[in-house]
């Protein structure tokens, strides 16, 4: 039986590269490139992808096995238990507000670059508020300006960085191979170039094909490990000697102007608007409607599902523009963006340890369930490379600030925490909570007249 | 399963703020009992639902389920986000189709 709407194969390929090509990615190529020493930096990104290909290839089963909007939720529910499953896909739902603020935050590096009489925080509020009200409003960013805006910004970077690696005169090629003592962190770093692939995985309810899924992330994670590969290489050419990096919080900008000029710097802060504002738009969307099936199910208090006369959760919307801006302006006012980075990419590379357990467990628990695409290497390969996640989700949130302390992880530990402690004691209240009329509250408002 | 779509659909119909809601929304829903052979619809045109047996050429919206899971839902003594959350209510079509019908559901029974 044929469906009337489905997404075609482009929609699964720009959709996972265009959430995973975060603005923040242009700021962990640099961090990828200080710990692995220059210009072999490319062999962290290649490794983080080949293992990326596996952690792709568990959600591709798990998402043919059950393809749901509730994802993560369903997947460990049934592999896990309810408690659990609801503590990991709140934490897990939580990078998505950790990379709206970082994208918030490089956004506003770039324009106040572009335009210093306006301060940054003023670009953040400007920005993440119009995609809020946006959203609000029920206004979505087509599937098609999706598709063209993933697109323009991989080809961007790659014709960019190869105009730039053909004019710079190339560094000694043992310098290329060259493996530091970074090299762990630049792989863990380079993890969270990709991540956000698996994204896309929510939408698999809309694909006709279930295989489209599987096949879009893999076409993505080519396509990205290409673009930033390259742009990674470019920058190293630019600094061969990458400290010169760290004071910058613009690199793209500075890509951009070496190869282009001033049309390739403009061009540069285009793209960068372009992108964070994709994620700002694809993150809200998909999170709000994450956080309204919670509320549905009575794991979050019900006003946040509730909804507006656009049919949009407008209450768990404005929690998570507002945390994400609150973030925003601490990392703002703090310049410490790279904990985000190391929370993001420590969360995701345990969220991928996870997944290869996930497969192991429900092909034991649901042996006879049919499954459209079966994942690479189970069980021992796939849970040899779910450990190596584990060591670089742990690694990440390992990395220390300057002043030496692993903000990261305490960060990820106490967001954990606070999870835990309302999975155990908030819901079961919320949940035993008889409702009175809700109906009447929860319809969308001033839709029915 | 047919009487609860029926008892559904009558449900959705006799309720006026329903049919304004529902007014533009013209889509037809499969309904895919997982351990039965049969078949069974919904459609909504101009804001009336209808509920029949039988197979659909195109569907807008897929929903797959035991047979006891769907009549809960459509009976209204089960939410459906519980199944669907816990994955034993699967749907093939758009999401915000998908959110029209669990916001039906509410509307006629509440939480």
């Amino acid at each position: 039986m044929a469906t009337r709407q489905v997404l075609p194969l482009r929609t699964a390929v720009s959709t996972s590269a265009g959430l995973a090509s975060a603005a923040i990615n242009f700021l962990a190529c640099v961090e990828v490139a200080e710990y692995a020493g220059g210009s072999s930096a490319w062999i962290a990104l290649l490794v983080a992808g080949g293992l990326i290909v596996f952690s792709a290839s568990n959600f591709a089963e798990l998402s043919g096995l059950y393809p749901s909007a509730a994802a993560i939720r369903v997947w460990t529910r049934k592999g896990l238990n309810d408690r659990l499953s609801l503590i990991i896909s709140l934490v897990y739902a939580s990078t998505v507000v950790f990379v709206i603020a970082a994208d918030a935050f490089v956004l506003a590096q770039a324009f106040h670059a572009a335009v210093p009489a306006v301060p940054g925080w003023l670009w953040i509020v400007v920005l993440l508020g119009t995609i809020a009200w946006a959203n609000l409003r029920g206004i979505r960013v087509s599937g098609k300006i999706q598709d063209i805006n993933g697109a323009v910004l991989l080809m961007t970077l790659i014709v960019i960085s190869l105009i730039i690696l053909g004019k710079t005169s190339w560094p000694d090629p043992s310098q290329f191979f060259h493996i530091g003592g970074g090299t762990f962190q630049a792989i863990a770093l380079g993890v969270f170039i990709y991540v956000g692939f698996e994204w896309v995985t929510p939408l698999a309810e809309e694909f006709d094909d279930a295989r489209a899924i599987s096949r879009g992330m893999y076409i993505a994670l080519g396509l990205i490990a290409v673009a930033f590969g390259l742009f990674t290489m470019a920058l190293t050419a630019i600094f061969p000697h990458i400290k010169a990096l760290e004071s910058t919080m613009v690199p793209q900008l500075i890509v951009g102007q070496k190869a282009l000029g001033i049309v390739g710097f403009w061009w540069m802060v285009l793209i960068t608007m372009t992108t964070a504002m994709t994620t700002f738009n694809g993150g809200l969307f998909t999170a709000s409607r994450f956080v309204y099936a919670l509320a549905r199910e009575k794991a979050l208090p019900r006003r946040m599902a509730h909804l507006n006369k656009h049919w949009v959760p407008a209450n768990a919307l404005l929690l998570l523009a507002g945390l994400s801006l609150i973030l925003a302006l601490g990392v703002m006012a703090t310049g410490q963006y790279t904990v985000l980075i190391n929370a993001g990419a420590g969360v995701e590379g345990l969220v991928y340890a996870l997944s290869a357990w996930l497969v192991f467990s429900l092909r034991k628990r649901e042996a006879s369930r049919p499954r459209p695409f079966r994942a690479l290497g189970v069980p021992w390969i796939a849970l040899g490379v779910g450990a190596v996640f584990l060591l670089l989700g742990f690694g990440a949130l390992l990395t220390t600030t300057a002043g030496g302390i692993p903000a990261a992880l305490i960060f990820v530990l106490i967001l954990t925490a606070v999870m835990t402690g309302y999975v155990w004691f908030v819901v079961p209240r919320l949940k035993s909570v008889k409702s009175s009329n809700s109906a009447v509250k929860a319809e969308p408002e001033e839709t029915i007249k | 399963m047919l009487q609860t779509l029926e008892q559904f659909a009558e449900a959705c119909n006799t309720n006026a703020r329903l049919r304004q809601m529902n007014r533009d929304w013209s889509r037809t829903i499969a309904i895919l009992p997982t351990d039965r052979p049969e078949v069974f619809w919904l459609t909504s045109k101009e804001g009336f639902i209808q509920a029949g047996q039988g197979p659909v050429n195109a569907a807008d919206l897929q929903i797959r389920a035991d047979h006891d899971i769907i009549v809960a839902v459509f009976s209204g003594t089960l939410s459906p986000t519980e199944p669907y959350n816990a994955g034993d209510l699967l749907v093939k079509g758009s999401q915000d189709d998908l959110m029209r019908l669990d916001i039906i559901t509410l509307l006629i029974w509440g939480e």
